[in-house]
């Protein structure tokens, strides 16, 4: 017979005010097997905890049910009291009296007779509950990071530096990301390239960090701690082993004409290039849908003139498989297209702002590669239609971002910051030129950042307009921008030279396919979802799985350089054990039972269901069965409920547990 | 081949007063493209923008009361005037959402509120239920040669994600429209900017100026004419087009048509049918330069 203990917790009034908790423990009290019964005001606190330890001693408890707030909530925490007092803690379960009955119902009566059925199901279920051992799995003390831009780097770096390897893979053929594109940064004006590039070396020379350049993520297959994932290395047709990066390739290409886009289409690259001098890794690739041997067989002179041969136009993508622990997402952002609008999109156009028709209407980070002293103009701030230096300029904040007709409802959190930067560059270079800038409310919260606005507009002479503008066109070689001033309640008009629109932060392209190979969720807008809001930042919900920089959200340089090395730790904690101990909720099959179908192997999600062989001391194949594998297994249930002979039963979640429950109400 | 459209008809105060060519090319083009129009018996004015600044519900409830009645006819309702269009749509949207507002308006017009039936501008019809291609069957009279200033103005579209024609802030639906017809479109600056409305009457100065703006852009743009599918813009465009040069002294001469006049005029509907003699820029030099006369 077992002897179940019931606590019923107040949860301060939050479930006292609705449910009358001494009825429920009264009540409750009197059910068949329960030995105790009782209530108190906050069953999680340091007291609540020590009355139900002393309570599984004194009353020689064998089950425990607390009857409190969601088992999300604190599910963990009463478990660990519970095993501190000797008894399993698959031994105690929680009744959801909260979020499924106080904070739903306003009529006392009623809320308390349903509390007092959800604790006696659970009653009923505890009674099934099984003695579960911990399971524990291998850790592979290696990790993943998808991305080398800022946040995959830092990452990298942090994680490198603690003495375990690191596999970095980067689409684009260099690391650097938008951060090397950036000409100086908020709020001290010092240069994107001087901070980033040590930092991109540190990586190249690191002996624990292998980087994938020019790479994909294939496939992601396992589990924390065990993870294998493949890593599609696309074609660069030079060889990284023997290219000293000479360049010699890249003098001699003849194809010199193609729009860089490093560059913002601002600059022109060559068919085989780097993305910008400071690459890293600074070996070129061949742009194949624009070198001529590849559309004609013609050419080759790349080949020609490599010293070390290693130009190689037969090389093909390759896969590599790579055991990790632990998996680092930092997939960065992607500007909003200002024009485009797909069909059937949530996300609108700016058709009204002609960018792409007029040619000194540019977003902001075609304004940092004017700006850059690397960039295509040497940091002069020249128009890209006839380059002249534009004497007043605009800029409008806000292009997409908090714009709900838009689509997008968020706000994109660097660009307050940056057109401020913006029209402080401007003012440095154009002595004589007046900058303007429309915006809706400044959004300055951070170090020095307000600091650094005011700077903008007290020393530095932008006009801030607040309000929004409607319309940009050509009117001869000026740009007219028609916008208003809530302020002042009156329309403006500015001839203007050249504007810059401030364009929102969106997740990259191709984030949400990513997160699907991953298993990881994400928001409409395909940013990653980390697990809590705010007590679990960098982590997702998936485990071994975390996140860095601007694919979880918009965040500047100093946020996103803290989430990595945040993330690097979370990698750090998990490689500070040999082996992880996971829940035992995980499915079992009875092999007595099992025909050998394998349904459940096609509907398992994890790919946990193995086909396993039963033979004779002779060692005769008898037959074959379904074995679940306990380190892969995600405790979905979905065998349970495909398996035809009911052989597979989840721990925890058995067919017995859930029948019972449905009895007692 | 589709069945046989056919539609309910709202036509707006202003068609049955001053944007008499507007109701008269409206419904010969429809008998000639061969499209059922029933106008709504005792259909009323839909309030407009005066109602909705004094009382809510009862602009509202003139609305919902114009779609109790336009829903007792078969077909989808057509709507010529921007602002009425507008305006019923507008009032779909808030009664859908405010059950409390619906409640109100139910009691003020004692019948039921409809709000699942298909409110539709012109160029809707045209553009989308008919089609470019069929439109382009019909056409007998290609308007080629004649370059045309679209002129949306503020209601067709919006406000946002009310009437849903077609992108907020840059629209092309009336460019699809002519192009199917064979007229050549400009890309202009002001085809989305506010004429002044009925400020005609209050504040005439303002009206000048802001219309004097959308005719010097349509101008210089390069357009021998301009289309527009509200009687209110065409009011502001055409009547007072003269007193905007005489002010400005400047030289427009620019024609401003109706949606209906210029479709009407590519599938071989004579002026008498387009009520072309009411225009006030008088159109017949442009037309018979072009050959489309």
């Amino acid at each position: 017979m077992s002897r179940i203990g019931v606590f019923v917790c107040h949860c301060g009034e939050n479930i006292s005010r609705t449910v009358d908790v001494e009825r429920v423990a009264a009540q409750v009290g009197k059910l068949p097997g329960v030995a105790f019964a009782t209530d108190y005001k906050y069953m999680c606190s340091d007291p609540g905890q020590n009355l139900l330890k002393k309570a599984i001693i004194e009353q020689k408890l064998s089950h425990v049910v607390v009857a409190a707030c969601s088992p999300r909530m604190h599910e963990r925490t009463f478990r660990k009291a519970v095993e501190s007092a000797g008894i399993n803690p698959f031994l105690c379960e929680m009744a959801n009296i909260r979020e499924h009955c106080s904070w739903v119902h306003e009529n006392r009566e009623e809320a308390t007779v349903k509390a007092i059925e959800i604790v006696g199901m659970m009653v009923e279920r505890v009674k099934k509950n099984r003695v579960l051992p911990t399971i524990t799995v291998p850790v592979t003390k290696r990790s993943l990071v998808i991305g080398g831009g800022i946040a995959g780097i830092q990452a990298a770096l942090d994680i490198a530096d603690c003495g375990h390897e690191v596999v970095l893979v980067e689409r684009e053929p260099s690391i650097g990301g938008h951060m090397a594109q950036l000409s100086e940064t908020f709020p001290t004006l010092d240069c994107s390239q001087c901070i980033m590039t040590p930092k991109m070396v540190d990586v190249a020379n690191h002996p624990k960090i292998k980087l994938y350049s020019y790479s994909e993520i294939e496939l992601v297959e396992g589990y924390i701690g065990n993870f294998q994932v493949t890593i599609r290395k696309k074609a660069r047709s030079v060889d990284e082993d023997k290219c000293t990066g000479c360049g010699l390739c890249m003098e001699k290409c003849p194809i010199k004409k193609i729009p860089s886009k490093f560059d913002c289409n601002l600059g022109m690259r060559t068919a085989i290039y780097v993305p910008f001098p400071q690459a890293v890794p600074n070996t070129p690739v061949i742009d194949r849908e624009n070198c001529t041997k590849f559309k004609t067989g013609k050419c080759g002179l790349c080949q020609k003139v490599c010293g070390p041969g290693a130009v190689d136009y037969e090389q093909e993508d390759r896969l590599i498989v790579e055991p990790v622990g632990a998996i680092v997402v930092a997939t960065g952002f992607d500007l909003y297209t200002i024009n485009e609008k797909p069909k059937g999109s949530m996300i609108k156009g700016y058709g009204e702002f002609g960018h792409g028709k007029i040619p000194d209407v540019i977003d902001g980070m075609t304004f940092e590669r004017l700006a850059s002293a690397s960039g295509p103009t040497g940091g002069k701030i020249l128009r890209p239609s006839d380059g002249k230096e534009p004497k007043q300029i605009v800029f409008i904040q806000c292009i997409g971002s908090r714009a709900r007709e838009k689509g997008i409802s968020y706000c994109s959190k660097v660009c307050c910051m940056y057109t401020a930067k913006h029209t402080m560059l401007y003012h440095h270079k154009v002595h004589d030129g007046q900058a303007y800038v429309f915006f809706m409310d400044a959004r300055t919260p951070g170090k020095s950042y307000d600091e650094f606005w005011r700077r903008s507009i007290e020393e530095e002479e932008a006009v801030y307009i607040r309000g929004m503008v409607s319309r940009l066109y050509q009117k001869g070689d000026k740009i007219v921008v028609m916008g208003s001033d809530i302020a002042v309640g009156v329309q403006v008009e500015i001839e203007a030279d050249m504007v810059v629109l401030a364009t929102a932060i969106q997740p990259q392209k191709g984030a949400d396919t990513l997160a699907q190979k991953l298993g990881i969720s994400y928001d409409k807008y395909n940013f990653y979802s980390e697990a809590h809001a705010k007590l679990r930042p960098v982590e997702c919900a998936t485990a071994g799985i975390y996140l860095a920089g601007a694919c979880q959200g918009p965040k500047d340089i100093p946020d996103t350089v803290s989430q990595a090395s945040a993330a690097a730790a979370k990698v750090m904690t998990l490689f500070a054990k040999d082996q992880l101990e996971r829940e035992p909720i995980v499915a079992r099959v009875r092999e007595a039972g099992c025909v050998g179908c394998f349904y459940c192997k096609k509907v398992c999600p994890y790919g946990a269901v193995e086909e396993k062989e039963i033979r004779d001391r002779q060692g005769n194949l008898i037959r074959v069965v379904a074995y679940v594998n306990p380190g892969v297994c995600g405790g979905c249930g979905t065998c349970q409920a495909t398996c035809p002979s009911k052989s597979v039963e989840l721990d925890g979640y058995t067919d017995e547990q859930i029948v019972a429950m449905i009895e007692a109400l | 081949m589709k069945e046989k459209l056919n539609y309910s008809y709202y036509p707006g105060c202003s068609l049955h007063a001053s944007a008499g060519e507007y109701d008269l090319s409206t419904r010969e083009l429809f008998k000639k493209l061969k499209i059922g129009l029933t106008e709504v018996p005792d259909w009323f004015c839909c309030g407009a923008t005066p109602a909705h600044n004094v009382d809510e519900l009862l602009s509202l409830s003139l609305c919902a009361k114009n779609l109790e009645l336009a829903d007792k006819v078969e077909g989808d309702l057509a709507v010529a005037c921007a602002a009425c269009f507008s305006r019923l749509k507008t009032t779909q949207n808030v009664l859908s959402e405010s059950e409390v507002k619906r409640k109100q308006v139910e009691k003020a017009i004692d019948a039921p509120v409809i709000l699942d039936s298909h409110v539709k501008h012109l160029l809707e019809i045209l553009a989308r239920d008919l089609g470019p291609e069929r439109l382009a069957q019909s056409v007998n009279k290609p308007l080629s040669g004649l370059k045309v200033a679209c002129y949306y103005g503020c209601l067709l579209t919006r406000p946002t994600d009310v009437p849903n024609l077609d992108c907020v802030e840059a629209p092309t639906i009336m460019e699809d429209v002519l192009k199917a017809v064979g007229a050549e479109t400009v890309a202009w600056t002001h085809r989305m900017e506010c004429c002044g409305a009925n400020f005609t009457l209050s504040r005439p100065g303002v009206v000048i100026q802001l219309t004097n703006a959308i005719l010097d852009s349509a101008k210089a743009a390069g357009a021998d004419c301009v289309m527009v599918a509200c009687p209110l813009c065409h009011g502001n465009l055409d009547i007072r087009q003269k007193e905007i040069e005489g002010v400005y002294s400047v030289n427009y001469n620019l024609p401003v048509f109706y949606l209906t006049q210029l479709v009407g005029l590519a599938v071989g509907l004579g002026p008498d049918k387009l009520g072309l003699a009411a225009m006030m820029v008088n159109p017949l030099p442009l037309l018979k330069e072009k050959g489309l006369l």
